[in-house]
């Protein structure tokens, strides 16, 4: 608990503009004292990267929420970045529209945060990437100069497309202020399955979910996440597949789903209608949900050839280290999310370094995606450095010569 | 040793063209302004093109690269001279991964040689820009190119993982998208060769559908056609492709290819719908019922593959069609907003019509993304001069809609001193700092992209709009 001293402080330290032009004037402010900020969204994806250096307050953008154009026989959309993906995704589901952005937390999550956060999801293999949807940026960057990229077109090739340097880019060059997106019209129904794997079954299953036809939105191999996730495993896991499409489709998918899972030696599926999405939300939310001080959430991403080998890697990793393992493989990109957990916070944090280590050795991309402030400051959080980094660092160097954004928590300490 | 001793010896005789005869191929591409290189190099491998860069540095020389020269905007031209590297011998596929559906290749690959090189393993390449019997991977990427298909399938960008770059200093470096930092592979996509020279690329490639149907519906004039377009979207469904082309587009390309147009009509739309069977007789009659709504005056669905391949044939084969009407034509590459595609080609043909032109559309209509042909004579001085103030309105009137001024050939040489229609100063300054960090010294394709001035010491827009015409 906090006391009221530090709650206080922690409100003076907050700026939370309620204007592009005010937010502009907070970084230049910054930027002019050589006063470091921390870029916060909906502070869903606080466990990614470390802690910013030196930064004493944090820029939150969750006021900039306004829907500025909505041209919904375009398709196109222009929103405040601090606008919640679930505040986008309902005034889009008033005209039968979305967006597949994909990431966790859809209550607090802001546009602006998952887009900094470079997240994805698991329907990108059907539906592209969330910058796939991107067509026009307004930033604020290092020095309070307010920039736009793009437009409100779907094709544009008007100068540089920089939107894409922003997005994944971890709030270091500047602050999305406002995002302008392609829209699909939504899938006209979804479909859950979920089926309980018997001892021995989960290859064939993930091989005959691999040679479906039609192919699924999203699958994911789910083991553990107890409540957290619908469904319940059996001693192989669990199989969650999500369907989207015309009903006609659906049929169609749900008898191939049935006969591929029953030849894998699966007996029951369930299938989830009303609410389908909400179990797909809560797949989601799992990707980067902590217990407290006494777990950390990996993502190994990777192609799903070598899956199994990550897959054990993790397994063989965390039994030696005397912790707990639940996992998530997502069968259409390959990505593997493993939460690790201890007893408590205290066994967790004596063994967490160590097995960071390892990990890292086995698996040299492993990026942390949730785990709590000071136990991540010592681990390898970002993974294997990428080809490139010197030039990553000559962008950041160039934007954002003073280090006013975020300093230190992306990759290279950028 | 000079510029022509030193690329000789390092990249072999064979690779290097010096002669002023064949310095003139390489002065041009798809647009009408050229001007010479002092050499041309043919490199093999990634190390020649590094080498050739590193010789060009040391002469002072800056270097261009090429792919097959189709660009519309001058983007290959090598408009301070220079080297240019052109990339006609390094057109190969390098490896294919079809678990993981992706490629390996090189940037002098043509388009449509990938997916006709992989198609027995059931998979493609998406982007389809018309050019691509001829143009090359690495120039699509270098333009961001699209195509019919791109309307839901995206645009080239959507399709690169990962490239191999030349810098301005002959460094070799790679991008990745499975690497965790900076997304500089969607950055240096459409970045035109001015941050660095794509030497491979890492494609994604798409499962072939399972059906595929095509449609032609015919309509009264263009505004109709368009606006069965903008209920389509408004409808909430998006085909793989909507394409339109008017009267005199169809007139062209009947007298060429034969393509089945119906004569008699004012524009035609072609549709195509990708997808699973289950689905298609639903789509079919919810975007025919649309298309007679809107006034479709005839609708006809391909029954055969060699019917889809005809008529698809006709789209592709359009500009070059337009022969017979005017020695030259100028093709200008705009994009509005879906809902104001109507609005945009009436002013189209009343900007034609002010300034006494012949023009045809042929237009990627599902992205709102607008190609009027103007035709001319470049002989003639006076229609020169026509085409150059029919094309600024049509800029500026689709930047007034909301639009853009480049929906996917690009800003090139031509367009370099309109930029500042859609971007502030601050704007422009900002993806100068890109150029900044890639390309500090301007060696790389110089005099494109930016207008003169930025990202040097002052920064301004330039007064006026000008548009040089093409071909
Ligand atoms: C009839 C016709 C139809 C067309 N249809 C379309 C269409 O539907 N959609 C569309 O988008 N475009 C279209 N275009 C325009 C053109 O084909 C595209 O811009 C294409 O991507 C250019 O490819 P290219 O290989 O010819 O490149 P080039 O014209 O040789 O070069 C284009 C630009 O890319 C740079 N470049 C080339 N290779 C590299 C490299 N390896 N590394 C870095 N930079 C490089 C060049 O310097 C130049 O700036 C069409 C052109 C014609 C003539």
């Amino acid at each position: 608990m906090l006391s009221q001293t530090a709650k206080a402080d922690a409100a003076a330290n907050r700026i939370v503009p309620k204007t592009v032009a005010k937010l502009q004037e907070a970084v230049r402010e910054a930027h002019q004292q050589g006063e470091p900020l921390v870029i916060e969204g909906g502070n869903t994806l606080s466990g990614m990267g470390k802690a910013p250096t030196r930064a004493a307050r944090t820029l939150c953008t969750s006021a900039l929420r306004k829907i500025h154009a909505y041209s919904f026989a375009d398709l196109t959309i222009s929103v405040g970045a601090g606008i919640t993906l679930r505040g986008l995704r309902s005034a889009l589901a008033e005209h039968g529209q979305f967006i597949p952005l994909d990431a966790p937390c859809a209550q607090r999550a802001t546009v602006g945060g998952t887009l900094a956060a470079g997240w994805l999801g698991p329907r990108r293999h059907l539906y592209g990437r969330p910058r796939d949807y991107v067509i026009g940026t307004q930033i604020v960057l290092a020095d309070g100069t307010l920039a736009h990229a793009g437009g409100m077109v779907v094709k544009n090739v008007t100068g540089y497309d920089m939107s894409k340097l922003y997005i994944g880019s971890f709030g270091t060059l500047g602050i999305l202020t406002s995002v302008n997106f392609k829209t699909l019209p939504a899938p006209q129904s979804a479909r859950v399955f979920i089926a309980k794997l018997p001892e021995n079954s989960r290859l064939r299953a993930i091989n005959a979910i691999a040679q479906l036809n039609v192919p699924p939105a999203a699958a994911l191999w789910v083991y553990g996440f107890r409540k957290a996730i619908d469904g319940e495993d059996g001693n192989d896991g669990r199989i969650f597949i999500l369907h989207e499409g015309s009903a006609a489709l659906i049929e169609r998918a749900s008898r191939d789903v049935r006969t591929a899972l029953g030849r894998a030696g699966v007996p029951e599926t369930q299938i989830i209608d009303t609410g389908a999405l909400g179990a797909f939300d809560r797949i989601l939310d799992a990707c980067s949900a902590t217990i407290g001080q006494r777990s950390i959430t990996y993502r190994f991403s990777g192609n799903l050839d070598d899956a199994e080998t990550r897959l054990r890697a993790t397994y063989v990793a965390t039994h030696q280290s005397g912790l707990a393992a639940e996992s998530l493989l997502d069968l259409m990109n390959g990505d593997l999310y493993a939460r690790i957990s201890g007893k408590d916070a205290h066994a967790f944090c004596e063994r967490i370094e160590a097995l960071d280590d390892a990990l890292h050795v086995q698996i040299p991309k492993a990026v942390v995606v949730a785990c709590e402030s000071p136990i991540r400051q010592v681990l390898n959080v970002w993974g294997s450095t990428p080809a490139a980094l010197d030039r990553m660092r000559a962008v950041k160097a160039t934007f954002d010569p003073a280090g006013t954004l975020n300093p230190g928590r992306f990759i290279g300490d950028i | 040793m000079n510029l022509h001793e030193r690329l000789t010896e390092a990249l072999g005789r064979d690779a290097v063209k010096t002669q002023p005869e064949d310095l003139a191929v390489y002065a041009f591409d798809a647009y009408s302004q050229a001007a010479p290189p002092n050499a041309v190099v043919l490199p093999s491998s990634t190390q020649d093109v590094a080498a050739a860069v590193k010789i060009s540095n040391a002469c002072g020389e800056p270097v261009v690269p090429r792919g097959a020269g189709t660009g519309l905007c001058g983007g290959a031209v090598p408009a301070k001279g220079g080297v240019v590297i052109s990339f006609a011998r390094m057109n190969r596929l390098l490896a294919l991964d079809v678990r993981n559906k992706r490629a390996h290749v090189q940037p002098g690959l043509i388009n449509l040689e990938l997916s006709e090189q992989i198609r027995s393993s059931g998979l493609f390449y998406a982007p389809d820009p018309s050019s691509q019997k001829v143009s090359t991977i690495g120039g699509n990427c270098a333009t961001n190119a699209g195509g019919p298909h791109c309307l839901s399938y995206g645009t080239t960008v959507n399709h690169i993982l990962g490239l191999e770059i030349v810098d301005e200093r002959g460094e070799i470096f790679t991008t990745s998208l499975d690497d965790i930092g900076y997304d500089l592979t969607g950055t240096l996509v459409g970045s035109e060769g001015t941050l660095g020279i794509i030497c491979a690329i890492d494609v994604r490639l798409m499962k072939l559908p399972e059906s595929v149907r095509v449609w032609l519906a015919a309509f009264g004039d263009v505004e109709a056609a368009s606006e069965t377009v903008s209920a389509i979207i408004g409808a909430g469904i998006v085909p793989t492709a909507l394409e339109i082309m008017d009267d005199v587009i169809v007139g062209a390309v009947e007298a060429a290819y034969g393509a089945g147009y119906p004569t008699d009509a004012g524009a035609v739309l072609l549709i195509e719908q990708a997808g699973f069977a289950d689905d298609m007789d639903e789509r079919e009659s919810a975007i025919r019922e649309i298309a007679h709504e809107h006034g479709a005056i005839s609708w006809r669905a391909a029954k055969t593959q060699a019917e889809c391949d005809l008529l698809w044939a006709g789209r592709k084969g359009a500009a070059g069609a337009t022969g017979r009407y005017a020695p030259n034509y100028y093709i200008q590459d705009v994009c509005v907003p879906r809902s104001k595609l109507p609005t945009a080609l009436h002013s189209v043909t009343q900007s034609a019509r002010r300034h006494g032109l012949k023009v045809g559309n042929v237009f990627h209509a599902g992205d709102g993304n607008l190609h009027p042909l103007l035709m001319y004579d470049k002989r003639d001085r006076q229609q020169v001069a026509a085409v150059i103030g029919a094309g600024n309105e049509i800029l500026q009137t689709c930047v007034d809609l909301g639009g853009t001024i480049s929906g996917e050939h690009g800003i090139g040489y031509e367009k370099r001193d309109t930029l500042s229609l859609v971007f502030s100063t601050d704007d422009l300054a900002t993806m100068a700092k890109m150029r900044d960090v890639f390309d500090p010294r301007r060696v790389l394709n110089p005099e494109k992209i930016f207008p003169a001035g930025v990202g040097c010491a002052e920064v301004k827009p330039p007064d006026a709009a000008y548009v040089i015409s093409n071909r």
